[in-house]
């Protein structure tokens, strides 16, 4: 068979039906809500003439506008706190827990709320959060609040601590990956050149997991900023991000407006992961 | 305090256990001002845990640690005046040469220029300037094998350790390396403290030899002392070219011992010990030849093999009961056995060497392996 061979013409014959599958499903998709975005006149019709109307209507609302940044400013948020809960998590268990069964154990029960759906861990969240909630009476219970906290649900914070809780995974997966490649010759050789454990982890430990950090970092940035269903649940309808605008838009029969924001999320997307990778060459992960 | 350091290194009754598993038990070690020792011995002897001990890699059970004078037992790496070399060299991947050469020197908070002045004039003296924007990954053996080396020296340590420094070159550049490494250690003047398995490095290095056997030091000393002169039966059985005989204390003889085994009975010197008791002796292979008048002790044997080196040539002997024994001649002279052929053999009762220690210490030895210890 002349298959194996790289410049086998048959091997783009396996390629085929993902790309099919990937055109129908994505690219003739994205390529219509573009299309539809720049849709001018009142009419929905493809005979509609092109034009950018519908972005000037977007960034000429302040709230839209203010919507946008809030929604980044609640990613990065999202992206520092997951990064640094993500980062200390790995580096135990890599680097503190010494047996392989207990490392087994904890990877698991830190791993196993992830067997299910994005969607039923937000909604899980709310019995948490209620005034009535776990928290609530916890904090009742051991005296350390004398009447419910109403913040949790439906509210900010609320959005947080469930979106950090759903994501954190994501920021460590890839530095338990990076931190588990490290040599321990490696530090022990920095600790022999005079460098102190602090030195050691500024010098040595982080620069190399920097590609698991950014890699995690991309994966947060783009879950968070994708999140309609954590931020609509616990958020209740008091507050919304961009990808809430999407839906709201859609529901309001504003399909075009819909485009508009589905575009500009992607546009966000598009930049993040671009800058992640001039940090970091992913594609030469795991080549030393 | 005002003494002065006589010794780089001052090891005393070191001990470390992992879990149930000794790995080194009571070991002192004296090492003097620019001394080259080699610890030498089989994977899992120990050698290795005490050079980390020193380093200060792993925490002692028991015992001292004195660093040019200076007690250092508790203390961590980056405060011991040491640099080490790894087996495997641990060069930083994502650090240039220049970069990783300078580490030790911006650990020490030395100005920019200085340390740019000091790495240059390094890559210099390690021929390894053209290397100095190159990363590990596109380095040949040997050139890591520089740069891990000339990081460990830049700082100017009291003492360098190195962990079987050359074991992952290519055995073609080995021995240059070696060559390499002892002029450099003679030039510099800094302690060496070498840790190997092969005893041809050891032997050919060291000015001191420590042979490690189960976490204890069998003997050390000069390397012509610890060739010729073996003080147990590991040590006789361990280092080449030396043929071992037990047995037991028959009587005395003008001065001398008779000890008898299964082997047969031999002529050996040595104080007198107390007749019935076990002994062993060992004798080297180049000191045995055809059965001579001169000869005190003689075997007979049948010729197994014959092993051509250029300059020895080494006869394989069985004797009766199955052992066998080496027998050395220059290379140059014509072969007296050929294989199958038998011969008597014989050698002077002075150049027996009677064991100071007759039997192993630990009978396990041969049934059980030597578990090997890396700490992780």
């Amino acid at each position: 068979m002349s298959s194996i061979r790289p410049g086998s013409p048959a091997a783009y014959w396996l390629a085929l039906p993902a790309t099919l599958w990937m055109m129908a499903a994505v690219v003739v998709p994205v390529g219509m809500i573009v299309w539809v975005s720049f849709w001018g006149g009142r009419a929905f019709s493809p005979d509609s003439p092109l034009s950018l109307d519908n972005y000037q209507r977007f960034f000429a609302n302040r709230t839209y506008l203010a919507l946008v940044l809030e929604t980044l400013r609640h990613t990065a948020t999202m992206m520092l706190i997951c990064g640094v809960l993500g980062y200390c998590i790995a580096y135990f268990l890599v680097v503190k827990v010494r047996s392989p069964g207990w490392r087994t154990v904890l990877f698991l029960a830190f791993v196993i709320p992830f067997w299910t759906s994005a969607l039923i861990r937000a909604i899980a969240w709310v019995p948490f959060l209620g005034v009535n909630g776990v928290i609530n009476q916890a904090l009742l219970a051991t005296g350390l609040a004398e009447k419910p906290v109403e913040v949790f649900l439906y509210s900010r914070t609320g959005i947080s601590m469930a979106q950090v809780s759903l994501y954190t995974l994501m920021a460590s997966g890839p530095v338990v990956y990076m931190l588990a490649q490290i040599p321990p010759a490696l530090l022990e050789a920095a600790m022999t050149l005079k460098a102190e454990p602090v030195t050691v982890f500024r010098r040595v430990i982080f620069p190399l997991t920097l590609p698991g950090v950014v890699i995690g970092q991309v994966l947060v940035f783009l879950n968070v900023m994708a999140d309609f269903a954590t931020v609509q649940t616990i958020g209740g309808n008091k507050i919304a991000l961009l990808p809430n605008l999407v839906i709201n838009f859609y529901e309001g029969a504003q399909i075009r407006a819909a485009a508009v924001v589905a575009v500009l999320l992607m546009l966000c997307m598009l930049a993040g992961v671009a800058a992640a990778l001039r940090v970091v060459d992913v594609r030469r992960l795991g080549a030393t | 305090m005002d003494r002065l350091p006589q010794l780089d290194l001052e090891i005393r009754s070191l001990r470390k256990r992992y879990g149930g598993f000794t790995a080194v038990d009571g070991v002192s070690l004296q090492v003097g001002k620019g001394q080259f020792v080699c610890l030498l011995g089989p994977s899992g002897c120990g050698k290795t845990t005490t050079l980390r001990c020193v380093a200060g890699l792993e925490e002692p059970d028991g015992g001292d640690i004195l660093i040019g004078g200076r007690e250092v037992t508790r203390d961590p790496p980056w405060r011991r005046d040491i640099a080490m070399m790894f087996q495997d060299f641990a060069l930083f991947p994502h650090m240039t040469v220049a970069r990783q050469v300078g580490f030790g020197l911006e650990m020490l908070r030395k100005p920019r220029a200085e340390i740019a002045a000091r790495v240059a004039e390094v890559l210099a003296a390690f021929e390894i300037t053209a290397l100095a924007d190159r990363k590990p990954a596109s380095l040949s053996g040997g050139q890591r094998q520089r740069v891990a080396l000339a990081r460990a020296m830049i700082t100017e340590p009291r003492i360098l350790l190195l962990d079987e420094p050359i074991g992952a070159l290519d055995y073609s550049l080995r021995e240059t390396v070696m060559i390499e490494l002892k002029q450099l250690q003679r030039r510099v003047g800094i302690s060496f403290i070498w840790v190997t398995h092969d005893q041809n490095e050891a032997f050919s290095l060291g000015d001191h030899v420590v042979v490690m056997n189960h976490a204890r030091i069998e003997q050390q000393g000069a390397p012509e002392d610890i060739l010729h002169r073996p003080r147990t039966p590991f040590v006789a059985g361990f280092v080449q070219g030396n043929n071992s005989f037990h047995g037991r204390i028959a009587g005395a003889e003008g001065g001398m011992l008779r000890i008898a085994g299964e082997a047969g009975s031999f002529l050996v010197p040595g104080a007198s010990r107390a007749p019935g008791s076990a002994a062993s002796f060992s004798v080297r292979a180049e000191r045995i030849g055809p059965a001579a008048a001169a000869h005190a002790n003689r075997l007979a044997v049948r010729c197994v093999t014959v092993e051509y080196f250029g300059s020895i040539r080494r006869y394989i002997l069985e004797r009766a009961g199955g052992a066998l024994l080496k027998l050395d001649q220059f290379g140059a002279e014509p072969a007296w056995l050929r294989q199958g052929e038998a011969a008597e053999i014989g050698w002077a009762a002075e150049d027996c060497v009677l064991h100071a220690v007759p039997e192993e210490a630990a009978p396990a030895s041969s049934a059980a392996p030597a578990r090997e210890v890396v700490p992780a």
